[in-house]
């Protein structure tokens, strides 16, 4: 579909790795924001640094969820991934065949569509098993 | 600041009903609490009702039912704390002396709310709703982690289900008064893993009504005036700072603000009435109310205590599970289960010879802040 547009801006970014999170930084105290802060909400430094976060975190937790929830039909799966940087993303989980969730387990981001809606392919990002 | 009691309570029946408005179930919960108490619509000086959805001026349109006008009304949204923030609203305006005698009310029409038969909807610029965050898929999450990091089974998740469930057979006025067993709550349908059906709290219609006074007035209208001894309302922080979310940071400092306003402990609390939307949910409960140790939910739970009959009581009235729950009017409606035990008028499920209970109510979900973003607590005592 040619007409691809981001769930939002200046969240992500696709790349020949396959895509990242983009989140921000404050250059005082250090705290990792994603989505991106104004300002950091921890010491109400005004200076922040993007930062592309790391592809790869670790499985917090995880749900199947069996009801339709606003574009996702059932059965499908959301969970909470930890990354390096200390930020806790709540992402839609892609399901592997022979890679079972469980907590703490590997996961990598993906970007690919989300729903398509008229003539409109929403892309945003997922998380994948390892 | 003055002491203020609850002299009137009242609640509307409790279920789906379509053909009603919200401002019939409100007034009938209000004429309920006039009625308790014995005082005339005239009496009231000041109003707060919460109201979820579809609101515009619910305490006018509900207290015109009953003659109730012209007088200082103020309407509050706080999601499933509104009815605790209302309660809050109108002590707050007695203990500062604002008034002398005032009118908490929430009520909820869900059948006819533009939310009927779905899931709470996401806000608009709501980006983790639109990415599929829902209610029963956070406590799906939550409830994963109960089981990694605090041994809970899915049978313990049943079982809080099956002791509300029971608790409601003994209630009038419950939505659902019907007995579960563990199976039968883990052989209903699956919503979000490992939270099936029966381990969710039912769509409702209803509301609730509490009448505050100062001491000083309560006692022209009651041998019987229940004090409201502790009160704390307060938001969540950001959710970058909740490192486990089996762990409700603005519960917790509700609950001590509540307890040291009290001048009180946790073991001197004889019956709890709290927000268990979830099944999992009330196990974490007990923790943020220190009602057991960090980490020893599972064993509270376990050891009956929280049974009517037990050590501490927790939702006697059946819950949201199976009293129901009209979001707003939850908050007020826990008070008034806990004012019933304190005089003794709970019926089949009276707390033995309570003389201090708590009613908690914790809601909403804001990407970015801790989940169960506003925390509201009462202590109660006779």
């Amino acid at each position: 579909m040619a007409n691809r547009v981001p769930i939002r801006e200046g969240v992500f970014r696709e790349d020949a790795g396959g895509g990242t999170l983009i989140g921000n930084k404050c250059a005082s105290c250090g705290q990792v924001y994603f989505t991106k802060a104004n300002f950091c909400f921890s010491c109400f430094g005004k200076s922040m640094e993007e930062v592309a976060l790391s592809r790869r975190g670790k499985l917090y937790s995880y749900t199947c969820c069996r009801m339709t929830v606003s574009h996702f039909k059932p059965p499908f799966f959301v969970g909470l991934v930890d990354l390096p940087e200390g930020v806790r993303v709540f992402a839609p989980l892609i399901v592997v065949e022979d890679k079972p969730f469980r907590v703490g387990m590997d996961m990598e981001v993906v970007i690919e569509e989300l729903w398509q809606e008229n003539d409109k392919q929403v892309i945003g990002y997922k998380y994948k098993p390892v | 600041m003055r002491e203020v009691a609850v002299i009137g309570v009242g609640q509307s029946v409790f279920g789906k009903f379509p053909d009603r408005s919200a401002a019939s179930l409100g007034g009938e919960a209000v004429a309920a609490a006039l009625n308790d108490c014995g005082i005339l619509p005239k009496d009231i000086q000041v109003a707060y009702a919460a109201r979820s959805y579809d609101a515009n001026c619910t305490a006018q349109a509900v207290l015109k039912e009953v003659g109730i006008r012209a007088l200082e009304m103020i309407n509050v949204e706080n999601a499933c704390a509104g009815g605790a923030t209302a309660f809050r609203g109108v002590w707050k305006e007695i203990a500062s002396g604002h008034y002398d005698i005032g009118i908490a009310i929430g009520v909820e029409s869900m059948t006819t709310s533009p939310i009927a038969g779905k899931l709470i909807p996401p806000e608009k610029d709501d980006l983790e709703g639109y990415l599929g965050m829902n209610m029963p898929g956070m406590f799906g999450m939550v409830a994963r982690r109960q089981m990694e990091e605090h041994g809970a089974t899915v049978e313990d998740f049943a079982m809080v289900s099956v002791k509300n469930h029971h608790h409601g057979c003994l209630n009038p006025q419950a939505q659902y008064k019907k007995e579960f067993t563990v199976e039968e709550i883990l052989n209903s349908r699956m919503i979000c893993d490992p939270i099936t059906l029966l381990m969710c709290c039912p769509n409702t219609d209803g509301a609730a009504a509490a009448i505050l006074c100062s001491m000083d007035v309560a006692r022209k209208y009651t041998a019987n005036p229940i004090r409201v001894v502790g009160s704390a309302l307060f938001t969540g922080d950001y959710k970058y700072l909740q490192e486990d979310i089996c762990v409700s940071p603005v519960g917790i400092r509700a609950a001590k603000a509540a307890y040291e306003m009290a001048g009180l402990e946790p073991k001197d609390i004889d019956l709890v009435e709290m927000h268990d939307a979830f099944a999992n949910e009330e196990i974490l409960r007990y923790e943020d109310l220190m009602l057991c140790e960090p980490g020893e939910g599972v064993q509270l739970l376990r050891s009956g205590a929280t049974k009517i009959g037990g050590r501490i009581p927790v939702n006697p009235s059946g819950g949201l599970l199976a009293l129901g729950h009209p979001l707003s009017a939850s908050g007020v409606r826990t008070v008034c289960e806990v004012v019933l035990h304190l005089r003794g008028q709970a019926g089949a499920r009276q707390t033995p010879n309570a003389k201090v209970g708590l009613a908690h109510m914790l809601g909403g979900l804001v990407t970015g802040l801790e989940h169960g973003v506003t925390a509201g607590i009462h202590i109660l005592a006779r």
